[in-house]
């Protein structure tokens, strides 16, 4: 299964791929389209002691967020693995369970439509949009079992780590 | 293999899907003494408010049963348990034998013994058909009591507000949302309700709920009086009871089961008596951030449990990891809040604070040793979920403590 990796060390913070995904969700599909519809990107860049460092959902093997989540509208589809909120038989209410229980802090709320907002993979799309636009090479869309090269400290480890 | 469960919620369908992924022989069955397809209970205020249908606060697919081959006995209340001989008895006279057995019956609205509380027209939510009643008795009420301002409560509130109804919340404690909220979170909340028109009352017990008297009775009116232990009457058509909830552990009684608060259960699911499990409400785990043992009635603890329970079922023998048992999300009108873990500060703790009121605008967190042991955010709740990991994991935060209390602190903060 194909996943999204970050190689932070790349990362230049020039927000290329936010644009891009808020674009690839918006109606229009255009960046222009997507600021006039307002739709917020999945995919934030950090500011972290002046390195930038890209973050989305992580499409966990065991999801809290899909355990969080009281409506049962966050699912992890079976076939793909991509862990999402929308296309379900139920819908989301913006209780924002999911977001306490995200330790990537990777769902944000939509405050407007009152619904929590996270990465779907661009759902079916070949290539994420947020990869395909990323011209340092920071975004990876790479199998989950060949590519270890994301560094995380210890900390970063002992946090995300399957319980 | 026969593996029963007791109970069609959170925990009891979790742990039928989860045997169904690893023994696709055995049987599987599925007692509720509710006759509903399990259906979300977190979403029963949403349904009170006419923003949820009977069909959209369903958490599971239609198919869910039959696609997990799950036999279900619904409308049938599970009223003893012969451990020896491994049956279920049901009240309407059938047994049901297991091999492995799941108690997952969650708890029942806790009703305290007031004088007049039994009176019709007064209400719990917990089950659907508490929705239902409130309903249909507010269509004919004009004025709501709620007796109890925990989160429960304030969200009955809110629902009937929503639907026309002059509400009034009667909390005993001096803040609203005591068992979940500090005091400053707790005004923070209080004034956004009240800015709406719900009327909140703290500090005040019900001495007695009055039915209408003999004169109203005879044209017809249901008015009732509530009576507050300061002397004031509030006048109302319904009362919706919401002190607490009690563990549904009623069952046990002649099996030996160790009951405490709860079902006291090993971190396999397992009670002292072989081939029995409990998950969710009705048992007791250990908090990671007490490490004791207690109560943690929330959903997302619920679901896991379930989970780990059906996995020790069909012998994937997992261990639970401790779970935080206190941790809520609301947001009752315009302003969310998250807690998680301590929300008081104990004195060998310590706390950093960030306290902006006009802008309804709260953090707090506490933190001993460097490790994080609770948190507080009313306003904005982004990134809440990279706090719970630090309390879970017990990380130590000394390297980034400084950040915490940023709105830019993150996941990214910690890994660069
Ligand atoms: C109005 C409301 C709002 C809530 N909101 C939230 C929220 O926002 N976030 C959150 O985390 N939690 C929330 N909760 C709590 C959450 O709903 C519970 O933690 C969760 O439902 C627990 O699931 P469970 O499977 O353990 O038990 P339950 O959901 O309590 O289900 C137990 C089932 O077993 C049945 N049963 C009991 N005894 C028997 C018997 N002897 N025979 C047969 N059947 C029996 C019961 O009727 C019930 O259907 C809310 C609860 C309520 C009432």
């Amino acid at each position: 299964m194909k996943q999204i990796f970050v190689d932070i060390d790349k990362c230049t913070g020039c927000l290329t791929c936010t644009l891009a995904c808020a674009a690839e969700h918006s109606s229009s599909k255009d960046i222009v389209g997507a600021m006039l519809e307002k739709v917020q990107p999945r995919i934030s860049v950090e500011a972290v002691n002046g390195k930038a460092v890209p973050l989305m959902c992580r499409h966990c093997e065991e999801p809290t967020c899909v355990d969080a989540c009281m409506t049962g509208a966050m699912q992890k589809d079976k076939e793909t693995g991509i862990v999402s909120n929308e296309n379900n038989d139920q819908s989301c209410i913006g209780c924002w369970m999911c977001i306490m229980a995200c330790p990537y802090g990777a769902i944000q709320p939509n405050e407007e439509e009152g619904i929590a907002i996270k990465c779907d993979k661009c759902n079916g799309r070949e290539v994420p949009a947020c990869v395909e636009s990323c011209h340092t090479g920071a975004l990876l869309y790479v199998d989950g079992k060949t590519f270890t090269q994301e560094k995380l400290t210890k900390t970063a480890k002992a946090l995300t780590e399957a319980s | 293999m026969q593996y029963v469960i007791i109970g069609n919620s959170a925990a009891g369908t979790q742990a039928a899907e989860t045997i169904r992924k690893y023994d696709s022989a055995g049987n599987i069955v599925i007692i509720s003494d509710e006759p509903h397809a399990a259906y979300s209970r977190c979403l029963l205020p949403d349904y009170l408010a006419g923003e949820r249908s009977e069909k959209t606060i369903l958490f599971k697919s239609a198919n869910f049963y039959g696609r997990n081959n799950v036999a279900t006995m619904f409308g049938k209340k599970a009223v003893d348990i012969d451990s020896e001989n491994q049956k279920v008895y049901l009240g309407d006279g059938h047994t049901v034998s297991y091999d492995k057995l799941l108690i997952a019956t969650g708890s029942s609205a806790f009703v305290p013994p007031i004088k007049g509380i039994d009176e019709s027209g007064i209400f719990n939510l917990r089950n659907l058909d508490d929705a239902v009643g409130i309903k249909e008795a507010a269509k004919k009420a004009r004025r709501v009591v709620v007796v109890g301002g925990g989160f429960v409560g304030l969200e009955a509130a809110y629902s009937l507000y929503s639907l026309g109804l002059e509400v009034t919340v009667v909390e005993r404690l001096s803040q609203i949302v005591p068992g979940q909220f500090d005091v400053k979170a707790a005004a923070i909340l209080r004034n956004d309700m009240q800015a709406e028109g719900i009327r909140i009352i703290t500090g005040d017990g019900i001495k007695e709920i009055a039915g209408p008297s003999l004169w109203n009775r005879l044209f017809n009116k249901t008015g009732k009086g509530v009576l507050l232990d300061s002397g004031e009457r509030l006048k109302c058509e319904l009362v919706v009871v919401a002190t607490g909830t009690r563990a549904n552990v009623g069952l046990t009684d002649k099996t030996g089961i160790k009951v405490n608060r709860g079902i006291e259960i090993n971190e396999y699911m397992e009670t002292n008596v072989p081939n029995i499990y409990a998950a969710g409400d009705v048992a007791e785990t250990v908090d990671v951030v007490s490490g004791e043992l207690g109560l943690s009635p929330i959903w997302p603890n619920a679901i896991v449990q379930g989970r780990m329970a059906g996995l020790n079922m069909v012998g994937q023998t997992r261990k639970y990891s401790k779970m935080i048992g206190m941790q809520n999300s609301v947001e009752f009108r315009n302003v969310p809040a998250i807690a998680i873990g301590l929300t008081r500060t104990p004195d060998d703790c310590e706390e950093m604070v960030i306290h902006r009121p006009h802008l309804n605008y709260y953090r707090k967190l506490i933190l001993k040793d460097d490790i994080l042991k609770g948190m507080i955010f009313v306003g904005d709740i982004r990134r809440a979920g990279v706090y719970a990991a630090l309390i879970k994991k017990k990380v130590p935060v000394t390297k980034f403590k400084q950040q915490l209390l940023k709105e830019s602190f993150g996941y990214s903060s910690i890994i660069s």
